[in-house]
């Protein structure tokens, strides 16, 4: 009799409280420190790691050559722009010559009055030769003194020691001559070898001093990358070990290469390891100078053997290790890692077998009391 | 006997549900306020308890690395490392700057990180997705409040960086998302300009006699060199080897090699004591005022409540019923509004506003706990209030004339 | 007398004091036996509303005498304790409107003071029932009040005075918002209540329809009442 109207209030109270107790229980439970944490999970896996090592490096040219004159000047003509490919012994340009013909010139006449002194000194003994000679005989006749002999003799010695000088000082002008001759041709800038200019650093009319570089060159087949690498990321380099290039501008492609020799000295400062790295084809369009390139190394690969991702490593007071789930508990196993690869897979040596359950990402951190929830992924995270 | 106070609520039940709704939002907000609140310091902890640090060595004097900007050569950590006690040490830096995805633009606190291995000071202590950095270069692992996904490429000055991992609860003290990729790209973009004003600076220099000496041809582009590099970090991360004191530890590096040092609670008490103090005063102000005006609130609904009750309550006090039958009714009743006002509060706390608020929102059950004590207390003397308004109903009135 | 009815002397009662006192009662007597039905006739500000006050222990006298069966329940001050109890258990009231209480049902309502009384509820409902049925709207008993109609809502207020089956009821213009016919039916109900269960009933009212009925009247004029012999007639007679 009275249950009726009864069920029908009830049911309209039921109806409104109970979804709003049942939300109630449910966030009580699920949100809070009290609530369990989602966690994902994986098994490690047996697998062979493929180490390798990231370096970041520029495009150098491994021969490059600066041209320039061996003393101040100024310059007369270039004959090469930047871009050019040049021979070697081709004539780039030219240095003005300024005073250094009217040098020549001067420097002949002086060889012509070099000349003439010597000849002026031949005759100046034969003379003082014959001088000798007739007093010697006049000597031996009585007539004339040993003091005039002597004399005589005396003058005879001059007059070789005269032509000695001379044939010196001939010696030495020509000498003179030659080096300016010498110094005439290295006006003209030649290339030293077969090349590509990459730089023309001043223009014709301008003054240069002595040892700065007109026209720079660089031998394009000989593109090296220097690369560097951290010294803590760098154990396994190694010479002739193949690598991966991609160039700055031409990142969808990447090349081949090797390594062509670790630098014996390394960047104290930056903590890096140098390395160069050499194409085993050069790219059709050649990168330039100073272009930015990514190298990736491969090393050998590590025999197979336990493997986790480097996402499930954690620091808890001091040691490294993994959380391992063992009968849906939490516990902290420390592990000795060894080689990882470059896509976060690192071998573990010590501390976890094949088939051992880990927590990989969790939603919070994590300490032995926590229950967890095993998901399959993070909400937020989906790949 | 039955229950007067749970027939009344039937009969108007739509109000009465209504009602408690409106209060419960209130009691929400309020909630929501002392999550924030709590939000607010547990950013700051968090970002302490995620750099994996014992001690932070900043520059000499300073507040740093979080409430004042810390600049130290980046090569001195190798003398910290050396000292006795330091099982750790790697350099660090922060930079809040924009890092652009597509269109889009996110302020985010950029970390530069030390190369090494999970572990390393400064790396971030958990992921929710993909896996720690292992290149030296361009890669980055960034907040899921970033709104970046995995394999996104993200820019950060004039570099790309593509995203490997994702974290969650990585903050700055700010609540800005904190994005870690590899130190010495951090530098880079911590020091370097935009091309123009590099472009500028050289010019500059060239221009300058003293740097452009044509005798000596290799000297303008060293000094161009030097003007490009940034060998300065915010502050260097230590990690105390076990069985250590930090206070010990800390102690020494100060006085060998004149450097400031903080230890784990100091950090804490220059965080929320200097750095989110003026924000915490401002919501726990927000938060008295909106606990009394929701007190207020409540008092005043159930006071109404009783008030369109009267002739009921006297034709009751006529017919013979005892005061404190009447006492129940009304109390029953406000206890029953305060109920479902903090179930309702609690659900729109936690589902609505704290996924939706830009900061984070911690609730704690202690709060919750507190907050239905405080309703229960209020609505018990709001009642009082209004019982003694019933008290003084005058039966007679229901005999009119 | 018996155990039943209600008998007042000398009843007094002053509003205020000095200067501004009222005498709205100056000494009324008045007598109803067990079963009888007396009309209690006057205009308003008579002092009709505050002897009926006073009959139902809601204000205190002045002076005077009150007796409810055999208890003297006042003698120039309360010789009770629990007025309400007073109330609750021994005074029936109908009010002029039926002031159900609108979160109960109809049952409920009537149920409600043998409950308050510590009756289990399901005797407590079997009662109320009972005593529906007898005013003819059980058929409305699980009907919430404002379901009901004008009459109804009066019958069962009727119900709710009856249920505790008090000695005493007081009804206070029961019949102003009915119909004569309505009316009178309910003078026929308070007549065979009052016979069935021995009940001293009083009637306010000045409704003209239904004073005929009364074999006694009470007339009150300025705080005094004045006793009168009614026309006594039947209620078939009337319709």
């Amino acid at each position: 009799m009275r249950r009726l109207p009864l069920q029908r209030r009830t049911l309209i109270m039921l109806v409104v409280l109970l979804p709003l107790l049942v939300l109630f229980v449910y966030v009580a439970l699920r949100s809070g420190p009290l609530a369990p944490v989602s966690v994902t999970v994986t098994k490690v896996e047996s697998r062979s790691v493929a180490p390798g090592l990231f370096g970041i490096g520029t495009v150098e040219a491994r021969y490059t050559y600066k041209i320039g004159p061996t003393f101040a000047g100024r310059i007369k003509t270039l004959d090469v722009d930047v871009g050019d490919y040049v021979k070697s012994g081709q004539v780039l340009g030219e240095m003005d010559p300024i005073d250094l013909d009217q040098r020549i010139h001067a420097q002949e006449a002086t060889l012509k009055r070099a000349e003439a002194q010597l000849s002026e000194a031949l005759a100046s003994l034969a003379y003082a030769q014959t001088q000798a000679r007739r007093y010697q005989v006049l000597l031996g006749v009585r007539s004339t003194s040993e003091e005039i002999l002597f004399t005589k003799k005396r003058e005879q010695q001059v007059a070789e020691a005269n032509l000695n000088a001379s044939r010196a000082e001939l010696a030495r002008v020509q000498a003179e001559r030659e080096a300016l001759q010498e110094q005439r041709k290295s006006l003209v800038l030649v290339a030293p070898a077969d090349g590509l200019v990459s730089a023309r650093n001043a223009d014709p009319g301008t003054t240069i001093v002595a040892g700065q570089a007109v026209i720079e060159m660089i031998n394009p087949k000989s593109l090296w990358i220097t690369t560097r690498f951290d010294q803590i990321h760098s154990d396994g380099l190694a010479a002739d070990l193949p690598v991966s290039i991609v160039l700055r501008t031409g990142a969808a492609d990447s090349q081949r290469g090797r390594i062509l020799r670790l630098e014996p000295v390394a960047d104290a400062v930056t903590e890096e390891t140098l390395a160069k790295v050499a194409f085993d084809h050069l790219p059709e369009r050649l990168p330039a100078v100073g272009e930015l390139a990514e190298v990736t190394v491969f090393l050998p690969a590590l025999p197979a053997g336990p493997v986790i991702p480097n996402a499930a490593i954690q620091r808890i007071h001091g040691k490294i290790g993994v959380w391992q789930v063992i009968n849906d508990e939490l516990r902290f196993t420390p592990v000795i890692l060894g080689g990882a690869d470059l896509d976060g897979h690192v071998q573990v040596r010590e501390g976890l077998k094949i088939d051992d359950q880990i927590v990989v990402y969790s939603a919070r951190t994590l300490n032995a009391r926590r229950k967890i929830r095993v998901v399959d992924h993070l909400q937020g995270a989906k790949p | 006997m039955i229950s007067l106070a749970g027939r009344d609520i039937l009969h108007s039940l739509g109000k009465f549900v209504f009602t408690g709704m409106g209060l419960g939002l209130l009691i929400g907000v309020t909630l929501s306020m002392a999550g924030i609140y709590r939000g607010l310091v547990d950013d700051g902890k968090a970002l302490l308890d995620n750099s994996g640090a014992d001690l932070w060595v900043v520059q000499q004097d300073t507040l740093g690395p979080y409430a004042e900007s810390s600049s130290i050569y980046d090569d001195i950590w190798r003398g910290v490392r050396s000292m006795s006690g330091v099982a750790k040490a790697a350099n660090v830096t922060y930079f809040t700057m924009q890092v652009r995805l597509g269109e889009r633009d996110v302020r985010a606190m950029v970390t530069g990180i030390t190369a090494g291995e999970p572990g390393t000071p400064g790396w971030p202590a958990y992921l929710v997705a993909g896996r720690h950095i292992t290149r030296g270069h361009y890669e980055a692992v960034a907040d899921m409040a970033t709104g970046f996904k995995l394999n996104d490429r993200i820019e950060i000055r004039r570099n790309l960086y593509t995203v490997v991992g994702l974290t969650r609860r990585m903050v700055s003290s700010g609540g800005d998302p904190m994005v870690f990729i590899p130190i010495k790209d951090a530098q880079e973009a911590q020091f370097l300009k935009d091309n123009d004003a590099i472009w500028q600076q050289r010019h500059r220099t060239a221009a300058n006699p003293a740097f452009n000496r044509p005798q000596v041809p290799g000297l303008l582009d060293a000094v161009i060199a030097s003007q490009s590099i940034n060998s300065f970090v915010n502050s260097i991360l230590v990690q105390v080897a076990a069985g250590h004191d930090a206070e010990e530890v800390a102690a020494s590096i100060r006085r060998w090699k004149h450097l400031t040092v903080y230890t784990r609670s100091q950090m804490e008490k220059i965080l929320i004591g200097k750095l989110i103090a003026t924000s915490a005063k401002q919501i726990g102000m927000f938060l008295v005022i909106l606990s009394i005006v929701s007190a207020a609130i409540v008092a005043f609904i159930i006071y109404t409540l009783t008030l369109g009750k009267i002739r009921e309550i006297a034709v009751l006090k006529l017919i013979g019923t005892k005061n404190r039958t009447i006492v129940g009714l009304i109390m029953q009743q406000a206890l029953a509004l305060g109920v479902i006002g903090f179930v309702v509060g609690k659900i729109t706390a936690t589902l609505v506003m704290a996924p939706i608020f830009p900061k984070y929102v911690l609730l704690e059950p202690l709060d919750s706990v507190l907050g239905f004590c405080a309703i229960v207390v209020i609505c018990m003397l709001s009642s009082v209030v209004a019982i003694r308004a019933a008290m003084k109903i005058d039966p007679a009135e229901a005999i009119g004339g | 007398m018996t155990g039943k009815g209600i008998r007042i002397e000398g009843l007094k009662k002053r509003y205020g004091s000095g200067n501004t006192a009222v005498e709205a009662l100056k000494g009324v007597d008045m007598q109803v036996a067990p079963g009888e039905v007396v009309g209690l006739i006057g205009p308003s500000g008579s002092g009709k509303t505050t002897l009926l006050k006073c009959l139902g222990a809601v204000i205190e006298p002045t002076s005077g005498r009150m007796i409810l069966g055999d208890k003297m329940i006042y003698d120039d001050g309360w010789r009770v304790n629990d007025l309400r109890a007073l109330r609750r258990d021994r005074i029936g009231f109908i009010f002029q409107a039926p002031y159900l209480i609108p979160f109960l049902d109809v049952t409920d309502n009537v149920a409600l003071l043998p409950m308050l009384a510590g009756t289990p509820n399901d005797e407590a409902r079997r009662r109320a029932i009972e005593l529906l049925t007898s005013l003819d709207v059980e058929h409305r008993a699980r009907a919430m009040p404002s379901q009901l109609s004008g009459g109804e809502q009066q019958r069962v207020a009727i119900a709710r005075g009856l249920i505790n089956r008090p000695p005493v009821i007081l009804a206070d213009e029961p019949t102003a918002p009915l119909d004569s016919e309505r009316a009178l039916a309910v003078i026929r109900i308070l007549n065979t209540m009052a016979s069935k269960f021995e009940t001293a009933i009083i009637v306010v009212t000045h409704d003209e329809k239904i004073i005929p009925t009364f074999k006694r009247i009470y007339h009150i004029r300025d705080g005094v009442t004045y006793e009168e012999a009614g026309a006594g007639r039947t209620i078939e007679s009337l319709q």
